[in-house]
């Protein structure tokens, strides 16, 4: 079996910081190394505008199980109706059931359920992958990109087939950017990581979601690391405090720089546009902590 | 009661910490004090915040929400098959030291893997703990606060968050306005703020980033046929990129409630757990925000005309992308 290495950065608030986070460490990583980075933020998925990159290439479907009724051997027992959790299956009296597609998360018990075989496998069109060599920088790197087809809400099945195409697709590193949340998706997204790094800010409301956040990846097990971004904008001592509490190895902080604004905006991550900046420096520290305690 | 007796606004960006909960929670407090009736609800469930802009610490009543399961499987039965962890779609099902272990921070307790085991190796926990409706029934700002809180880890946010917009809708009665927070990006948690509501107030920044979510989130206010309003937050960051904003809304007939400055006191403020408008009251955000909530109140009070002219003239239908299977038939 390969050995690939998993880092997740997540964060619980939005805005904090993760794709900013991600978009930095990837050039610095892939610098050294064959590198994967997966934006998992499919309602928002930002990593390809970070890096100023107009056009994502090699398009994909991402699929989920859909049921259709085999109208000839449906008994209208109303078994699918009951144990469907999502309420895609409605039982009209006397008539066989009625499937709603975008209710529908394609769990597939429905058509385990049916004792007389009367579902046959669909399918639903719920987000697209792409999958586009980044040739910029300096350096090269694959993104894979998950980008949910609006309209559309339940994201952990395909979520789910793209984490997986992810790990598959990985040679050596893969860097997970998350959404923002600390719901189940949350946690497809973090399975199997080697490291997680929580991104936070120096805000009452940095510290109340970077609890969250901590409280997942203490419960997966997984090792932690926290980044708080924009230092200097508040105090950070209750931030510590919970950190200690959940068991974080070690954390860095960004500080707060127009810096940091300017790069976002260009989309030319901060370490490729301004390398002087002491926000790129900070970005040097993680980078330099990384490849001596993880890689 | 006349569907005008309430209007239901929802705060909705996209993308992340663009400053929804600063606007929501100044607005429900400026409503408030010209006379309306505001109910505000935290419709971001997997990270409530408005409360700590609100600076709310004591909630009248917090309501447990239960629901769904949780899979576990029995070593004593197990046979090892594997047949669990090829059927979970939601990748749930782990292989750890030669056991299948189901990851409880992941499954939703579908029972598909149940159905597929062989040997009812599979047994579930019932009405696991999802989350928590909290309600302060009074607080400083004379409106009460209901708040979702999914418990970390656990699916379907946006059932919790559609269950505190209804009772956020039960404590109204049926007149004033609502304050929705909604949650960053398009999913579940959004859909549910947006559906049955009137009017959305969406918040950008001048960002590549913002702008591609903004187009995102835009999109569902279209496919839910709700009128748009927008506000450029944080727009001294990057002006020329403002520009480029209010072009895309003048043609998407959104409605441009004004611009805010990056301010410092925003950040401060939360630190202090007060509102801005009221630490610092003659900040440039502040001036900002007053501005915004005139502009609010105008249309609140001339809601029925201001609707007919800004509802979307056709509804974009969600179209879901369905593959029928080759066997079936009508």
């Amino acid at each position: 079996m390969k050995r690939i290495i998993q880092i997740s950065i997540t964060g619980g608030k939005g805005g904090t910081g993760k794709s900013f986070v991600a978009t930095n460490l990837a050039i610095l990583l892939a610098k050294k190394h064959d590198l994967l980075l997966a934006d998992l933020d499919l309602e928002a998925p930002n990593d390809h505008v970070l890096l100023g990159i107009d056009k994502l290439h090699n398009k994909e479907d991402i699929k989920v199980f859909l049921p259709f009724i085999d109208y000839k051997k449906c008994t209208l027992c109303g078994i699918c109706a009951k144990i469907c959790d999502t309420g895609a299956i409605f039982m009209p009296p006397k008539n066989p059931p009625i499937v709603f597609p975008r209710l529908c998360s394609g769990c597939k018990a429905c058509y385990y359920a049916c004792p007389y075989g009367a579902i046959i496998e669909g399918g639903h069109v719920i987000a697209h992958s792409y999958l586009t060599i980044i040739r910029k920088f300096n350096v090269s790197f694959k993104l894979l990109t998950g980008i949910l087809r609006p309209g559309e809400e339940h994201v952990p099945p395909g979520l789910a087939i793209i984490k997986r195409k992810a790990r598959d697709l990985a040679k050596e590193i893969l860097l997970i950017d998350t959404g923002a949340g600390t719901g189940s998706s949350i946690s497809i997204a973090l399975q199997y990581s080697d490291l997680v790094i929580a991104v936070t800010e120096p805000t009452p409301l940095g510290l109340h979601d970077l609890e969250s956040i901590l409280k997942i990846v203490n419960g997966l097990g997984y090792r932690t690391w926290v980044i708080i971004n924009r230092y200097g904008l508040g105090p950070i001592d209750n931030h510590l405090k919970i950190m200690k509490m959940y068991g974080v190895e070690k954390y860095f902080k960004i500080p707060y720089s127009m810096d940091a604004v300017k790069s976002y905006i260009q989309g030319i991550p901060i370490v490729a546009y301004n390398p002087d900046s002491i926000v790129s420096k900070s970005f040097y520290d993680v980078y330099q902590v990384l490849e001596d305690e993880i890689l | 009661m006349s569907s005008s007796d309430l209007i239901e606004i929802v705060i909705a960006s996209g993308k992340g910490g663009v400053g929804k909960s600063t606007i929501a929670a100044s607005l429900a407090i400026i409503l408030r004090n010209s006379g309306y009736r505001v109910v505000a609800v935290d419709a971001d469930a997997e990270a409530p915040n408005l409360h700590l802009v609100l600076g709310i610490n004591r909630w009248d009543r917090i309501l447990e929400h239960r629901e769904g399961r949780i899979g576990f499987v029995r070593d004593d039965k197990c046979i090892y098959c594997g047949y669990c962890y090829d059927s979970c779609a939601f990748g749930a099902i782990e292989e750890k030291s030669g056991r299948y272990v189901i990851n409880p921070w992941i499954c939703e307790g579908c029972f598909t893997c149940s159905f597929v085991c062989p040997v009812k190796a599979i047994s579930f926990k019932y009405n696991v703990l999802a989350g928590y409706i909290k309600i302060a029934y009074s607080t400083p700002y004379k409106f009460p606060l209901v708040s979702s809180e999914i418990k970390p880890g656990r699916p379907n946010s946006g059932k919790l968050v559609t269950e505190a917009k209804n009772l956020g809708r039960t404590i109204s009665s049926g007149k004033g306005v609502i304050i929705v927070d909604a949650a960053a990006g398009i999913g579940c948690q959004v859909i549910a703020s947006l559906a049955g509501s009137h009017l959305a107030l969406l918040v950008a920044e001048p960002t590549p980033a913002s702008f591609s979510d903004l187009k995102r989130i835009h999109k569902l206010t279209k496919h839910f046929g709700i009128p748009s309003t927008l506000v450029v937050n944080k727009y001294d960051l990057n002006e020329k990129f403002v520009s480029e904003i209010i072009e895309y809304a003048r043609k998407e007939n959104i409605e441009l409630l004004g611009l805010l400055p990056y301010d410092d006191s925003v950040p401060k403020s939360m630190t202090m757990g007060k509102p801005v408008i009221y630490a610092y009251p003659n900040s440039d955000i502040t001036k900002g925000i007053m501005e915004i909530a005139n502009r609010l109140l105008t249309i609140v009070r001339n809601w029925k005309s201001w609707r007919l002219e800004h509802i979307p003239e056709k509804i974009e239908p969600f179209i879901p992308v369905i593959i029928k299977p080759r066997s079936w038939v009508r």
